[in-house]
Formats: C-alpha cells, sequence, structure tokens
C-alpha cells in the first residue's frame, strides 16, 4: 500500500468534510432515545445543542452526551467499481469521485465514533469491510478505497446478497454508481429492473437507502462535435458506434435527462434518498448539500 | 443529347469525390470508449432515419454538383428540326428586320402577320450561337432603330424584339436594308446577314433593296404570309366637299374604293357615319383588281354645330385598317365668296374678277363663288359669305366699310386687291380698321425693257418677288424654288406707308424693291389680306402664272380660318399637322385616338405662329384644344383634324421575284429538315448552381436547427440554476 496516496485521500477526506460541514452540526443519523449510554468529546458535525456544559465545566473539554440510538448507526457505503465507472475526459472519473465521497463520510461516520463498512463491487466483490467502529477501520476503509480500479460488469445481485450479509441491522446503505447499462438487464429493461429491484428490498429490510447518482458531463452533455467512433468500456460490451457526434448530441442529452428522472421517479417511489451528481462538481458542495439536507431530516 | 467535347466526359469520374471524401472522413473518425453506450444507441436509433436522409441528400447534391462540372465542360446539346433558316447555326454578325408596317397587322391563322413575324424573329434570335452579335430594327418609315449597334447580348435583342408594336406606317424597306448594311459593314466577322420577317409586300421597295454594290451582307427573307396571294378590299381615298346640291350645309362625301383580289366583289357594302351615327348606307360593284367610287349627300345644316367627324366604311375583311377611311369637316371653313368686282368689263379676260374666280372654282372644289358690282353689295347680308374680296374698288361706301368691319371682327376674310381705280386715301380714311398698312403712291417697276431676255410676255419694266419664305403656311405648299410665283412679273403696285407697330401685320410676300405685294392681318376673329397689285394682267401677269391659283386658293382658306389646306385637315399616318397660335393662343394641345395627349407652347412656334405636331402615329381623329394666358382651355375644333392609312398599304401585290434582295432560301422543301442546335451547358450551370444553392442552404439550415437547440437548451439550464 502506498501510504503517501493513502495519506492523501485522508487529507482529502478530511479536506472534504470540514468542507461540507461548514454550518451543519448534525450527524447523519440523529438519535432519537433518551437512554443515555455513555460521553463522547465533541467533534465537528455533532449537534452543539447536545454539548453536556455540566460535563465541560467539570473536566474543561467539551462533551456531548449519547445515546443508545446513536451509537447504533451502521454506514455501510457500496462503491460500484465497474469499468465504465472509469470514465473521465477533462474532470476526474466517477470512481474517483465516488472514491473522495466515500473517503469523506466514512472519515466523518468514524470521527462520529459510528460504525462505517465499506462493499467495492463490480461482477464479483472488490473489497468488502463491515461497519466497524474499532480504531482501525477508517485507516482499513480509505486503504480499500485507494487500492480500487476499474473493471468487469456490476453485479447487482452480488452486491445485495453481500449488503444483506453485512447489514443485519438497520443500516444507513450509501450506494455509488453510474448506473449506466441498469436499465438493460435482464431483470428489466427500465429504471424499475434488476439495480431497482434490489434497493427496494433493502429498503423493505428497513435501511437508510441513499443513492448516490454518478455521471460525467460528457454522460450529459456529450460535448463532441465532430465524427467519433464510440466503443463501450465494460469486458465483452462490443457495442461501438460511428457517428458525427454533433448530430446526436441533442437527442443524447434528451435521453440522459429521461434516464436521470426514471431513476429519480423509481427512488422516490421506493422512498430511497436520490443523490445526482456530477464529476465536475466540487465533491465538498454535493457533501455539504447532502448533509444539509439530512440534518434537516426527522 | 449531343456534346460538342465529348473527351471531357472522362471528368465524370469527379461523381466518385463526395463518396471518397466521405470515406476518407470516417476513416479520420475520433475513437472513443464510451461509457453511456447506452443512452447513446437510444440517441443514434432516434436521429438515425433522419441523419440518414440528410446524408443521402448530400450526397446526391454533391455528387450530381460534381458530375455536372465535366458534363458542362462538354458542352452538351440537343437537336430540334426547325423551319427557320439553316444558316443561323454559325456564329456571324447579323441584323435582324421585322416588318412593323401596317399590312403586318392582317390577320392570318389567328393572329396577325405582325405576331407571326416577332415570334419567328424571337425564334431566330433564340436559335444564334452564343457567341454571335445581333442588332435589331424595324421597317416602318421614320421609325428609329430599336437596337442600332450589333450587340452580344441576346436576351437584349430578344426583349427588344418582344417589346415592339406594329405601327400604321407605310413600310421603307429600302432605308432599313441600308441602315442594316451600315451596322454590319465594320463587323470583322465572315458572315454578316440580315435576317427580313415581312409579308414581301411590294410596297417600300420601289427605291431599290438598298445594298451597297459591293460586300453587301448576305439576305435571307423569312415571308411570314407563307407566300400566300392575299386579297383586300380598302378604301384608299376619301375627301368632302361643300355641295350645292343639297342646300346650305349639305356635304358631299367621296369615297373610293379599290379590290386587290382575283375575284372582286359584287356587291360591297359601304356606310358613311357622321359623328358615329350610320347615315347613309349603298353598295358598290368591284371588278376583280378594280376600283369603284362611292358618293355620298349628307346635310348637316341644323344640327348646330360647325365640326363634324365623317367615317366611311366598308365591309370588313383580314385588313381592318384600310376599311373605313376618317375625316374632319369644319362647316366654318366652307367657302363661300362674295367678290366685289369694282372694274367689270365687258371682255371677260380683262376682267378683274375673270381670274380670281377661275382660280377659286378650280383650286378649291365646292368653293361658293358669288361676284356683284361694289354698289349691289348687300351691306346687311354679308354674314351668309365667308370671304369677300375688293378687287379693284375705287371708292367703298361708308356703310360697305362699316360692313365689313364688323364681318371681319366676326370671323369673316377679306382679301383685297389694288388697282387703277383706288381711291388711296378714301381708303385710308374709311377702310382704316381693315387696311393691314395705310396705302401710299402707285409705284412703277423701273426695269428697261429687254432686261429679262427670254420673256416675250410683255416689254414693260417690271420687277419679280423676293425668293419665297416658305415658313409661312400660306407659302408651304409652293415648292422650294417658288416656281410659278417667283417668275411673275409686277408692272406697277401700291407703296405701303410704314406703321408704327409692325407687329399687327405680317408681310407674306415682298418685291425685289422690298416693300410688301401681300400683307396680312388680324382683325377680332377675321382675317384682312391685302395684295398691293392687280388680280389681272393690267399691273402684272401674275394671274396668268402657275402659282396663282394655288396662292389664291390658300389665301382664301386661311382667310377662312383654314389656315392650312383642308386636305391637311386629314392626314395620313406620320405626315406633319401644321397647329396654328390664333389670336392669343399661347398653349395648343392635341389629344390622340388612344387619349395621350401632345402639348405645344407659343414660344416655339416663331413669329409664324405655327408649329408642326409630328405625331401622327395613330390612325383616327386627333382633337385640339387650346389656351392663352390664363391657361383656360377651349376646343379649337377649327383645328382638329384625321389620321389615315397610307393607300399604299392597302395594296398586298407581293414583291416581284426578281427584285427580291435574298440570295438564300428560307425555307426547306427537302426531306431533311435543317435540325436547330440547342446548347444545354447553361442550364446545367444554373441547374449547378441550384444544387449547390440547395447544398448550401441544407447543411446550413440543419447546423442553424442545432445550433438553435443548443441555445434554448443553454437557456433553460441556466434558469432552472437561478435559485
Amino acid at each position: 500500500m502506498d501510504l503517501a496516496r493513502l495519506s492523501t485521500l485522508a487529507v482529502r477526506a478530511r479536506t472534504i468534510v470540514e468542507g461540507a460541514l461548514s454550518g451543519v452540526h448534525r450527524n447523519l443519523h440523529p438519535g432519537t432515545s433518551l437512554e443515555f449510554t455513555e460521553h463522547k468529546e465533541y467533534a465537528p458535525g455533532d449537534d452543539v445543542r447536545r454539548i453536556d456544559w455540566k460535563a465541560v465545566a467539570r473536566t474543561d473539554r467539551y462533551t456531548i452526551k449519547r445515546f443508545e440510538n446513536e451509537t447504533e448507526m451502521r454506514m455501510l457505503l457500496v462503491l460500484d467499481t465497474s469499468a465504465s465507472m472509469g470514465y473521465r475526459r477533462t474532470s476526474v472519473s466517477k470512481l474517483e469521485y465516488a472514491t473522495y465521497l466515500c473517503a469523506a463520510l466514512a472519515y466523518l461516520v468514524s470521527q462520529q465514533r459510528d460504525a462505517a463498512g465499506l462493499l467495492a463491487f463490480d461482477h464479483t466483490t472488490r473489497a468488502i469491510l463491515p461497519p466497524s467502529t474499532r480504531p482501525g477501520q477508517i485507516r482499513e476503509v480509505l486503504a480499500a478505497l485507494e487500492s480500487l480500479r476499474p473493471s468487469g460488469v456490476a453485479n447487482a445481485d452480488r452486491a445485495a446478497d453481500a449488503v444483506n450479509e453485512l447489514c443485519d441491522k438497520r443500516s444507513l446503505v450509501i450506494l455509488f454508481s453510474d448506473l449506466l447499462d441498469s436499465e438493460d438487464a435482464p431483470a428489466g429493461p427500465t429504471a424499475k429492473g434488476q439495480l431497482a429491484d434490489r434497493v427496494r428490498q433493502l429498503r423493505a429490510r428497513g435501511h437508510d437507502v441513499v443513492l448516490f447518482h454518478l455521471l460525467d458531463p460528457d454522460e450529459i452533455e456529450l460535448p463532441f462535435d465532430e465524427l467519433m467512433f464510440f466503443e463501450g468500456m465494460e469486458p465483452g460490451d462490443e457495442r461501438t458506434l460511428l457517428a458525427e457526434a454533433g448530430d446526436l448530441a441533442q437527442a443524447f442529452r434528451e435521453e440522459s435527462a429521461n434516464f436521470r428522472e426514471r431513476w429519480r421517479t423509481t427512488c422516490l417511489e421506493a422512498r430511497v434518498d436520490y443523490r445526482f451528481a456530477r464529476t465536475d462538481t466540487p465533491p465538498a458542495e454535493l457533501l455539504h448539500a447532502f448533509l444539509a439536507d439530512r440534518a434537516g431530516r426527522p | 443529347m449531343r456534346f460538342l467535347a465529348p473527351a471531357l466526359l472522362l471528368g465524370i469520374v469527379a461523381a466518385a469525390l463526395p463518396y471518397l471524401i466521405h470515406r476518407v472522413g470516417k476513416r479520420r473518425a475520433l475513437p472513443v470508449r464510451f461509457a453511456a453506450m447506452q443512452l447513446l444507441l437510444r440517441s443514434e436509433r432516434r436521429v438515425h432515419a433522419r441523419r440518414k436522409l440528410r446524408e443521402i441528400l448530400l450526397m446526391l447534391a454533391r455528387t450530381a454538383a460534381a458530375a455536372s462540372l465535366p458534363f458542362i465542360f462538354a458542352r452538351p446539346f440537343s437537336e430540334r428540326a426547325t423551319d427557320l433558316p439553316v444558316v443561323t447555326l454559325d456564329a456571324q454578325a447579323a441584323v435582324i428586320l421585322v416588318d412593323d408596317s401596317a399590312s403586318m397587322q392582317r390577320t392570318s391563322g389567328g393572329g396577325t402577320l405582325f405576331g407571326r413575324a416577332r415570334a419567328r424573329a424571337q425564334a431566330l434570335a433564340r436559335q444564334f450561337p452564343s457567341d454571335s452579335e445581333l442588332a435589331f430594327l424595324v421597317t416602318s418609315a421614320g421609325a428609329p432603330p430599336r437596337i442600332g449597334e450589333l450587340e452580344p447580348d441576346r436576351a437584349r435583342v430578344i426583349e427588344a424584339i418582344e417589346s415592339t408594336r406594329c405601327s400604321a406606317r407605310p413600310a421603307d424597306f429600302t432605308s432599313a436594308m441600308r441602315q442594316a448594311a451600315l451596322i454590319l459593314a465594320p463587323s470583322p466577322r465572315a458572315h454578316k446577314r440580315v435576317y427580313l420577317f415581312t409579308d414581301l409586300q411590294a410596297t417600300g421597295w420601289e427605291d431599290g433593296a438598298g445594298l451597297p454594290a459591293e460586300g453587301a451582307p448576305e439576305v435571307i427573307i423569312d415571308d411570314v404570309a407563307a407566300g400566300a396571294a392575299l386579297e383586300n378590299r380598302a378604301i384608299i381615298e376619301a375627301h368632302v366637299e361643300p355641295s350645292a346640291e343639297g342646300g346650305p350645309g349639305s356635304i358631299a362625301v367621296t369615297a373610293e374604293i379599290a379590290d386587290f383580289s382575283a375575284r372582286g366583289v359584287p356587291a360591297l357594302g359601304v356606310t358613311l357615319r357622321v359623328d358615329g351615327v350610320a347615315v347613309a348606307q349603298g353598295t358598290v360593284e368591284l371588278s376583280p383588281g378594280g376600283h369603284a367610287r362611292k358618293r355620298f349627300l349628307h346635310s348637316l345644316a341644323g344640327d348646330g354645330s360647325s365640326s363634324h367627324d365623317l367615317v366611311v366604311e366598308i365591309d370588313g375583311d383580314a385588313f381592318p385598317l384600310d376599311d373605313r377611311r376618317q375625316m374632319h369637316v369644319e362647316m366654318a371653313r366652307t367657302l363661300r365668296v362674295l367678290v366685289v368686282d369694282g372694274d367689270p368689263r365687258t371682255t371677260r379676260n380683262e376682267d378683274e374678277a375673270f381670274f380670281f374666280e377661275a382660280a377659286l372654282r378650280n383650286g378649291v372644289p365646292g368653293a361658293l363663288v358669288t361676284t356683284k358690282l361694289g354698289d349691289d353689295v348687300p351691306v346687311d347680308g354679308l354674314g351668309a359669305y365667308t370671304v369677300v374680296a375688293l378687287l379693284n374698288v375705287g371708292r367703298p361706301a361708308q356703310a360697305l366699310a362699316v360692313a365689313l368691319e364688323r364681318f371681319v371682327e366676326t370671323g369673316g376674310g377679306l382679301f383685297l386687291a389694288m388697282g387703277d381705280r383706288v381711291d388711296t386715301s378714301l381708303w385710308n380714311e374709311r377702310m382704316a380698321k381693315l387696311l393691314p398698312q395705310p396705302l401710299g403712291l402707285v409705284r412703277t417697276a423701273s426695269a428697261l425693257p429687254g432686261q429679262h431676255t427670254g420673256e416675250t410676255v410683255d416689254e414693260r419694266p417690271a420687277e419679280r418677288l423676293l425668293p419665297l419664305d416658305r415658313r409661312h403656311p400660306l407659302l408651304a405648299a409652293f415648292p422650294e424654288q417658288g416656281d410659278g410665283l417667283v417668275s411673275a412679273r409686277f408692272f406697277k403696285y401700291v407703296l405701303l406707308d410704314p406703321v408704327r407697330d409692325t407687329a399687327v401685320r405680317n408681310v407674306i410676300l415682298r418685291y425685289e424693291s422690298g416693300a410688301p405685294a401681300l400683307v396680312e392681318r388680324e382683325v377680332g376673329k377675321g382675317r384682312v389680306m391685302l395684295l398691293t397689285t392687280t388680280v389681272d394682267r393690267e399691273w402684272t401677269d401674275l394671274p396668268i402664272r402657275a402659282g396663282f391659283l394655288p396662292l389664291v386658293r390658300e389665301a382664301a382658306r386661311r382667310l377662312v380660318g383654314a389656315s392650312d389646306e383642308d386636305s391637311a385637315a386629314t392626314l395620313l399616318v406620320g405626315e406633319p399637322r401644321m397647329l396654328t397660335f390664333s389670336g392669343d393662343l399661347q398653349t395648343l394641345e392635341v389629344t390622340r385616338p388612344d387619349g395621350s395627349v401632345w402639348v405645344g407652347k407659343r414660344e416655339q412656334a416663331g413669329a409664324t405662329r405655327t408649329l408642326a405636331f409630328a405625331g401622327s402615329e395613330q390612325i383616327g381623329i386627333y382633337r385640339v384644344r387650346g389656351a392663352g394666358a390664363d391657361e383656360t382651355f377651349a376646343r379649337q375644333a377649327a383645328q382638329d383634324f384625321a389620321v389615315n392609312l397610307d393607300p399604299r398599304e392597302s395594296d398586298p401585290a407581293r414583291l416581284a421575284p426578281e427584285k427580291r434582295p435574298d440570295r438564300i432560301a428560307v425555307r426547306t422543301g427537302g426531306a431533311t429538315p435543317p435540325k436547330h442546335r440547342i446548347e444545354l451547358w447553361h442550364l446545367l450551370s444554373a441547374a449547378l448552381i441550384l444544387l449547390l444553392l440547395v447544398e448550401s442552404l441544407l447543411a446550413l439550415r440543419w447546423r442553424r436547427a442545432a445550433a438553435v437547440e443548443d441555445q434554448v437548451e443553454a437557456k433553460a439550464e441556466a434558469k432552472a440554476e437561478v435559485p
């Protein structure tokens, strides 16, 4: 493992978190139980209203009270590492972008002493770290993230099975994927196909599911204006297209918008938190919006 | 279709260029591994059909454009059989002559001969090779050249032919051919030709072919009458005169009708119309090629108008222009002359009135002449006359002088002739208001006997007249040299005393001494004319000279207000009409039969107060109005006139073959008609330009549509980003 790169990812995660937490002081999963369990040193992201001022007076350290519900928060980051996630032209790849977000979220959760886990998958499981609050967990998550490379074809079934194994309790499941080709899966030709069904099942099991839909700007606008020879990225994908990209742009933009809209509708129906992200959007900005929304939720 | 340069068709391989470029463009496609193939392929399915169609259209347009270039360079042409002269297939300098004379208005086969000539001339102009030079003339007398120099622009020539209308003028082929030869003379081209489209009427060729003896261009005549012997029946002459048979106001209208056919007509209907109303009808029998005369008597008295339009018509035929003849008659101009004989003699040829009456009766057909002695003049009855002539009246009575003043002021004409009985003092006293100048001494010519060698009539000393000033309307009818008038000898005449205001009188004739011989003056609405010598042979031999009759005739007509000849009130097409600014008229307006108006100004007329109207191009009645300084116009019916067809145009006799100037057969009698080559390269060029335009428009339209969609989308996104 390249310690320098790991360190870079950790720094980047911390930077993203600090930027994202500006003005947001509530954690991802606010507790509702009144049963006190322990004191915890204040960390950015904690609700300042929870600071135990008496304890502060006694120890001269900012301490907050934790309740049972809060200590049970488990977050599983599920990351699609299929070959299509490696597409990049001008900005970072979707996989890199997802890695930053995962690192930041893992960092944030670990700072709150919550359990964070990681599941990376393509046609097979590339990394698996069950949610845990142990001290070395964050480092392992970051290391696993750093080692991920785009390859293969996403297999939603296997990923869903792995999630079920990892999360026997109610968890926050955050899925990062470009969702490309998900609609052409055998289970169904639409957004209500295989992956959609799996997401719906997770939600049915009581998990709080967030879907980060990541797309490169090229996959939204098709900004080419010349004769292009397009080839599929994933293994076994023999699809090619020779076309004057400028002629396709308008139809492509409409198709892309329809694609996002279908997923947004599907998630809304399944009560899944749908988050669309362009990879040219600063991760901190996206995370900030996400945290702000989560903080506002009951 | 054939080609002038078929080898250039090898360039047709250029048609493959767009496809090759298309293929080359494909190899340069930018490869990219793309994740969203699913979306891309869906998009492709959506635009595939439209894009394919566009690509096919563009490919076709570009291939056709590339293929058409060598096709154009190969100069394709097609051939079509033509009945136009085969010689038009060579590049050449050519003058197209179209006969626009009146005879071409003959109808034939549903159209006029002129229409056929014009269409064939246009077809001819189109048929010439593009590197030919053309000029275009018409053949009617006096017509200006339409395109008077060789012109490479065929479209301009075709347009000029198209805009040409048939005239009513007679033909003058001689002048037109001469003009055509002059146009062609400086051209360096080997082939110089004159193409004449005509009915081959003999009229207009009287002065020859008009071509130079050497270096004459080839002449090709296109006979639009197709060699047919044309028939015609025409009124070739018509005139109106006062008639003594029908009493006051009665007229006699005589029409001469000619047949130009081999059949004749047993009963050809003839109608007289007065002011548009048929008043008399009859028939004439015309033998083949013969003439007949029809005379109508009609009374115009009592209708309250002195001005009438007369039309004589015959039954219509294929050439309607000469089936009617129009006249304008002004009854006030009718000569009713009272001759007052002041020195009656028993010997007729010594009598003052003898020569004068004879001149009037012979010079003015229909003139009513009454002769009385001085004492018998009915002073209260002068109104029955239009002219009073006092011939050697010695002492006019006071009552007569007063009556004459009233007579002249109300529009009458007064002619005064001197003699040895005239009491000049008494005349100056009683006739002062009428005399153009006071009478003076009687002068006897001082030339020596025998001075004028060869003149045996009389050896007395004599003077002659100065050369005539033919600008005066009275003298306009005389020959240029004044034959018959300037040779007259004058032995005695009355000198006239000078007057302060010379503008009131106009000297028409002068003796060699400079003394006035014939002077006129306007008094009121009438006019007085004074001859300072006798109208018998006592003081002059003028009465026996040839010029005496026309002089008396013109003087009489001028005195009744017909300052121009009565015959001039009926002109032939193209003849000028002399108009007079009488009284205080400053402006004259002539309204042509088609309603167009010509305006003449007094300052253009000069001292003679007459102005020539040269626009008599249409057949019909021309109306004249006049206005004084206050610009209030009033009819000048006395100056109205009619314009008729030149009778030469009525004769359809064809030009004799030996007089034809053409040396090349026009019509093809052979089995194989000549073929007219129609070059197609310019049409193809136009098609190519159109093709490129369409290609550009298609490409531009599609690009613009895409750009607009981009803009709309960008705006929508910008709007969505605004919180």
